[in-house]
Order: structure tokens, then sequence, then C-alpha cells
């Protein structure tokens, strides 16, 4: 199964957290309506859809300030390679 | 295999009462965050010399009297709880002391998945030795909480549920499941205390008595698991998740219980929640919310009833039964 675009990801976590936009260049912690748990019923959500790819609690392990959802989906890229 | 039915029920919790709004001033948030976050608006917590046993022996008392039967009819105690009277000797010996129990007694702790173990375990041991248990959930998980630890006291309330089982001709039990992973030991977690890391005055000075939560992980696998032991039940019970009448899950956190609904198709109608009046009250929460249902008359006989929980460790299990004729 291929990997999905980074917009299909902001809109996954659009529906999950009600959140009216999620930019993938905007900090997630800046987001309104989207906290650590609606990234955690995401991540149930991915983990589901891409079992191949071993994508874990640990995405969001160093989130800070700055961390947006493009550097997350950088870490799932690179994780998809490994189980290919 | 003999049957069984819940012949009575009780509760029991603090009259104390802490509002989200207490506590969202003390930790400097709004009273909105709080309910937001976890759907709790007010939990009860023990004040000085009540107890986790103090809570049972309440609870216990009011469902042998519903079941119109005394400490000395109860073949079998099991007391679930992950907070116990002290280390030793187990909590159900002060509960068997004071409800004048003749029979055995001993405790399961399994956190929040207890209640759920304590029934099937209840359910194997009428099989095989008809005669009435008494199966009580008590929790006073507000004495392990870090008073500084904001995420873990906004969710944690006291409490205490009780079940009678009394054999019956009917096995009224569908299906049931029960799971384990102890790979997860690292999730919610007391670390001083026992065996591994006895109490001294660093652990003390540390606050390691005190439970510490890694609230992302608890949150994925309580969805995962509690997903996969539903479907696991009702897929040897045969019965579409649209069918069930009644869900009465763990009563952890409003948007945990939301997630699973979501990804196993039971209807949201089907849910017992009170946990916006008692927050998570552990081994208790269940026979508290099916305590409370019954009261209210919501439960009759023939319903499809599902229970499900899950807890550190972690654990989790969901036992479907079709309630039996004894209404409240």
């Amino acid at each position: 199964m291929s990997l999905p675009t980074i917009e299909e990801l902001a809109s996954q976590l659009e529906a999950v957290s009600g959140a009216a936009e999620v930019s993938p260049d905007a900090p997630l912690q800046h987001i309104a309506d989207v906290d650590s748990l609606d990234l955690m019923e995401w991540l149930y959500g991915f983990q589901n859809q891409y079992p191949h790819i071993p994508a874990d609690e640990s995405l969001f392990a160093d989130l800070d300030d700055t961390t947006t959802l493009r550097d997350v989906y950088a870490k799932i890229v690179d994780l998809a390679p490994a189980q290919a | 295999m003999t049957g069984f039915d819940i012949t009575g029920w009780g509760m029991s919790v603090p009259e104390r009462i802490v509002t989200s709004a207490e506590l969202a001033e003390r930790f400097g948030v709004d009273e909105h965050w709080v309910v937001s976050r976890c759907g709790i608006r007010e939990r009860r917590a023990v004040n000085p010399g009540q107890t986790t046993a103090s809570l049972a022996v309440e609870a216990g008392r009011r469902a042998l009297d519903k079941a119109g039967l005394t400490g000395a009819d109860i073949a079998h105690l099991i007391v679930a709880t992950a907070t116990p009277e002290q280390p030793s000797p187990a909590t159900s010996a002060f509960v068997h002391h004071e409800l004048g129990i003749s029979g055995s007694a001993h405790d399961v702790n399994s956190e929040c998945a207890g209640f759920v173990y304590g029934l099937v375990s209840a359910m194997a041991l009428i099989a095989i030795d008809p005669r009435p248990i008494l199966l009580i959930g008590s929790d006073t998980h507000t004495l392990t909480a870090n008073p500084a630890d904001r995420d873990l006291s906004i969710l944690v309330g006291d409490g205490a549920g009780a079940v009678v089982l009394q054999p019956g001709a009917e096995n009224r039990v569908k299906a049931w499941n029960l799971g384990a992973d102890g790979a997860c030991t690292g999730s919610l977690k007391v670390l001083a205390g026992g065996s591994r890391m006895p109490t001294t005055q660093e652990t003390l000075d540390a606050g390691l008595h005190y439970a510490q939560i890694n609230g992302n992980e608890i949150y994925l696998n309580a969805v995962r698991y509690t997903v996969r032991t539903v479907r696991e039940t009702l897929e040897s019970a045969k019965v579409d998740a649209a069918d069930i009448d009644h869900v009465v899950p763990h009563q952890a956190n409003i948007r945990i219980i939301n997630s699973i609904l979501s990804h196993t198709g039971l209807r949201p109608e089907a849910l017992i929640t009170n946990l916006q009046k008692y927050g998570n009250t552990a081994s208790a929460s269940i026979p508290i919310a099916l305590t409370e249902a019954l009261e209210e008359g919501r439960i009759k006989a023939g319903d499809k009833v599902l229970l499900a929980g899950f807890g550190a460790g972690m654990t989790w299990g969901s036992i479907l039964m079709e309630w039996g004729g004894v209404a409240a």
C-alpha cells in the first residue's frame, strides 16, 4: 500500500480533531482543537490503515512548539522503506 | 455448565466532591480545558478514615441487602482493587471480616480491568462450586495521584461497586474475552513500595510512591486493546455490535470511550456512562455504572449487556451477557 500524501494526513487529523483546518506547516501545538489525544486517535487510525509502517507514539515523543505535521510526515516517510 | 444470575448490586462513593473547577484553579487552567479533555465534571475523594476496604464494605453490604443475603451466605468473596488497604494482607481479608463472610476471600489486581477479570473468575468459580459469590471493585486512586500531577489528578476518583452472583439454571454469559500485554508495564505505574523498589527515604523524596502515567501510550493501547476484546467477544457470541442494548465500559475518559464506540460499531445510544460525576474509579467504575443503570431501570430482562474494561499492565477484558429476570 502506498504512503498517503501529507494533504491526506492533514484531512484525517481534521476529521479526528474537529479542527477547521490543519495546515501541514503550522506548529501542531498551536492548531486550535488539536491536542495530544487527537494525535493519538489519528495515529491509531493510521496504524490500522498502514500496518506495514511501524509508526507508534514515538512519532510525537519530541513534539515541541515548532513541530509541524510536515515534520511528522518526514518521520513516517523514513519509517516506510524499513518494512519494504 | 452452571449459569448465574446477578441478584444484587450496590455502590459506595465518598461524600467529598472535587469539582473540575476546583482542580482547574489549582493547576492554573480553565475548567473547560479539564472537561473537554476527559469529560469529567466532578469526582469523589475519600476523607481521612475512608479506605478502599471501607468503601468496599459499604458497597458489598448494599449488594447483599439487595440480594436478600448476608455475609454468612457467601461462599466466595472477590475484591478487585489496585489500591489495596495495605500491602498485606489482601483487602478482601478486611472486607471478609466486616461483612461476616463465611467462605473464602481473595483479591484481583488487574487495575482498571479488575472487575471484568473478577467477574470471569467468579463465573468459573460458580461453575465448579454453585454457591453465592460477592464480587466487589473498589479503588482509591486519589491517594496514589501526586497532588502536583495535573494529568492524573483530573482523571481519578474514588468509589466501590459490588454485585452478588447466584447460581442459575441458564447460562446467560454469551461470550467473554480476557487479555494482557506485559510489555506495557510502563504505561501507568507506581514504582516504589514493592519488592523491585522497596520504600526508602529516597523513593519518598522522589515521589516514587505516586502513580505515573504515560497518557499517550495509555490512550493508544486502551483503544487498541478494548476494540480488539470487544470485537472478539462479539464474534464469539455471533452478535452484531448494533444489537447490543447496553455497553458499560470502564469509565476512564469520554474520548477513549467514544473512540472505542466508533471503532467497534457499538451504538452511542447503548452507552452507559457516569464518568462526568465520578471520574475514573478504576476497578469500581463498571459496577458503579452498572448499579446506577439498574437503579434507573435502564436494563431489563433479556437485554444484551456488554461490559468492557482495560487497565494498566496492560490488561483488558469484555463479557457479554443476557440480563436475567432480576429487576431493580
